[in-house]
């Protein structure tokens, strides 16, 4: 009987993140996918398949503008992004807490040399992360990076006469190489990253294969956030306890 | 049949008799099959003129003699035919270049005089006329092989949108030239890297080629002050495409080294990359090993048997 009701508590789902927060998502990886790949073509040119793969995407006029649009959504999308978690916070519809936020903690130096003990098998457990494992924390702030490094020359770069006007003019012999280079190897930086990080967390993981269904349902079942978040697990079971 | 071989072998002889009312058959029919170079005053001459190329370029309805004018349609006679004098004044200008024929190089000056002052008055042209080199260039050296010019819009054209900036890079990507004249030494290659010349790679057909900003027939050392490039000048052509262009805005397309500053942070940023790859290659190298370890050997026990729940650490 116990025993049955515990099932019962773990099938149970909690929702992680609210539609708003799912829609956010849904827009930067769109963007951010055809972003990479109308930019993949620009960035090497100078290879022959670059001009059959930017012909797929309409020539190199059409493949521009759609840069440019998803570039500008997804700028877009990120400030909206900062403008809700602000009006969460103000409104205290999300507390800072060190189990539940994003923020990064000194824990999370400790976690990542825990697990990595543990992936070498030296300890015998698992870290036991909050809402957000380092993992998660990394994947969330490279978009911060990104978005200042890619984002803001990506911005200078659509519309150079406008940028002209904010550029001093000491900076006019270098800044606009810096701002191609510091566009496009970031963009290598992040197709990487994604590419490694984000599809082996989410999708390529056997636990998770062939994808974390959360960006779609938003929801978590307390099984599964016990097994991947037992701090957060803990502290909502307090929560609930008192 | 030896008789029926004998009068065909005759009437091929025929050709050139029969054919001689155009008079730049005489010429075509032996040069269309002829083969190989000659060497005429140190330079090398092709012998083969493909008559049907020939015909289909621009110029294929002219006589040879045209140009070539100090020739006659009999090969016997020595070139020594009557030159109209404009053309004589361009040749001996350009006869340090034209060491071969310079009256048939100076020939294009009968029929385009005003580009032909233009180029005899650009950097190419004033450094033949001027300062006495033979590395300028003239028509040829642009536009091709003088029996084959098509126009421009032609895609066989080496002036054609597609081909001219390898056209310009025959020359200015030569190391021997960039050196003696002090031509910027990435000229070819920041071009190909800037947006201008990725989009042009591409097939953007409104993407700027070398004679868009630099110009053509007319064109100039970007030091000297009427080069659309020199100076201020650039704000005017720069804004030809891009409206509103501005002194801070035309300093973005040059073909200098842009110093040291972007070259570092370019540094910076591929230590940066390599790092970050290796950390998360790394990582989920790792977890991948140590999550397949549990799915076998640890992970099904422990869930079967640890009801508890309580993760010791």
């Amino acid at each position: 009987m116990q025993n049955q009701k515990n099932t019962l508590a773990n099938e149970q789902e909690i929702e992680r993140f609210d539609v708003i927060f799912r829609i956010q998502h849904v827009i930067m990886f769109t963007t951010f996918l055809l972003l990479a790949f109308t930019g993949w073509g620009l960035k090497y040119a100078e290879i022959d398949v670059s001009s059959w793969w930017i012909r797929i995407w309409g020539g190199p006029k059409t493949a521009g503008i759609i840069h440019r649009i998803a570039g500008v959504t997804m700028i877009c999308d990120f400030v909206f992004h900062i403008v809700y978690v602000g009006y969460q916070l103000l409104t205290g519809k999300m507390k800072i807490r060190k189990e539940t936020t994003i923020l990064p903690l000194p824990k999370d130096v400790k976690d990542v040399i825990h697990n990595f003990m543990y992936f070498i098998g030296i300890a015998k457990t698992k870290p036991k992360f909050g809402r957000f494992s380092y993992a998660q924390k990394f994947d969330y702030w490279a978009v911060f990076w990104g978005m200042f490094v890619i984002g803001l020359s990506g911005l200078c770069l659509a519309f150079p006469i406008q940028a002209s006007y904010f550029i001093p003019e000491w900076t006019t012999g270098w800044i606009w190489q810096l701002l191609a280079i510091m566009h496009s190897d970031e963009a290598l930086l992040a197709v990487v990253f994604i590419l490694f990080w984000h599809f082996y967390n989410e999708h390529l993981k056997p636990e998770v294969f062939p994808m974390s269904w959360v960006w779609l349902t938003g929801k978590i079942s307390l099984k599964e956030l016990k097994h991947k978040h037992p701090l957060e697990y803990e502290l909502l079971m307090k929560e609930k306890g008192e | 049949m030896k008789k029926l071989l004998a009068l065909t072998c005759l009437l091929v002889l025929l050709i050139p008799i029969w054919a001689e009312g155009e008079n730049k058959a005489s010429c075509i029919v032996c040069h269309n099959s002829m083969a190989g170079t000659i060497e005429l005053n140190g330079k090398v001459i092709e012998l083969n003129v493909d008559a049907k190329r020939y015909e289909a370029s621009v110029h294929g309805a002219f006589p040879c003699t045209e140009c070539h004018e100090r020739f006659s349609e009999n090969p016997h006679v020595k070139p020594s035919g009557e030159v109209l004098e404009e053309v004589k004044v361009v040749s001996e200008k350009v006869a340090i270049k034209a060491k071969a024929d310079p009256v048939a190089v100076a020939a294009c000056y009968k029929c385009h005089p005003q580009v032909y002052d233009l180029v005899l008055n650009s950097v190419h042209g004033k450094n033949i006329t001027e300062k006495g080199s033979a590395d300028g260039a003239l028509c040829l050296d642009c536009h091709g092989s003088p029996h084959y010019i098509t126009t421009a819009k032609d895609e066989s054209s080496p002036v054609n949108q597609w081909h001219v900036v390898e056209t310009c890079g025959n020359c200015h990507e030569n190391k021997e030239l960039a050196k003696k004249y002090g031509i910027e030494a990435k000229v070819m290659e920041s071009y190909r890297e800037s947006f201008h010349g990725k989009k042009h790679i591409l097939g953007h057909k409104r993407a700027p080629t070398c004679v868009s900003c630099h110009g053509y027939h007319a064109i100039k050392s970007k030091d000297d002050p009427v080069s659309p490039v020199f100076g201020t000048n650039k704000i005017k052509t720069c804004g030809g495409c891009h409206k509103g262009a501005n002194k801070k805005f035309v300093a973005a397309i040059t073909h200098q080294d842009a110093g040291p500053i972007p070259h570092y942070a370019e540094k910076g940023l591929i230590i940066l990359t390599i790092f970050t790859i290796a950390f998360t290659v790394l990582h989920v190298i790792l977890e991948a090993y140590a999550d397949i370890r549990d799915t076998f050997f640890r992970r099904r026990k422990e869930e079967e048997h640890a009801e508890s729940e309580e993760y010791t650490c």
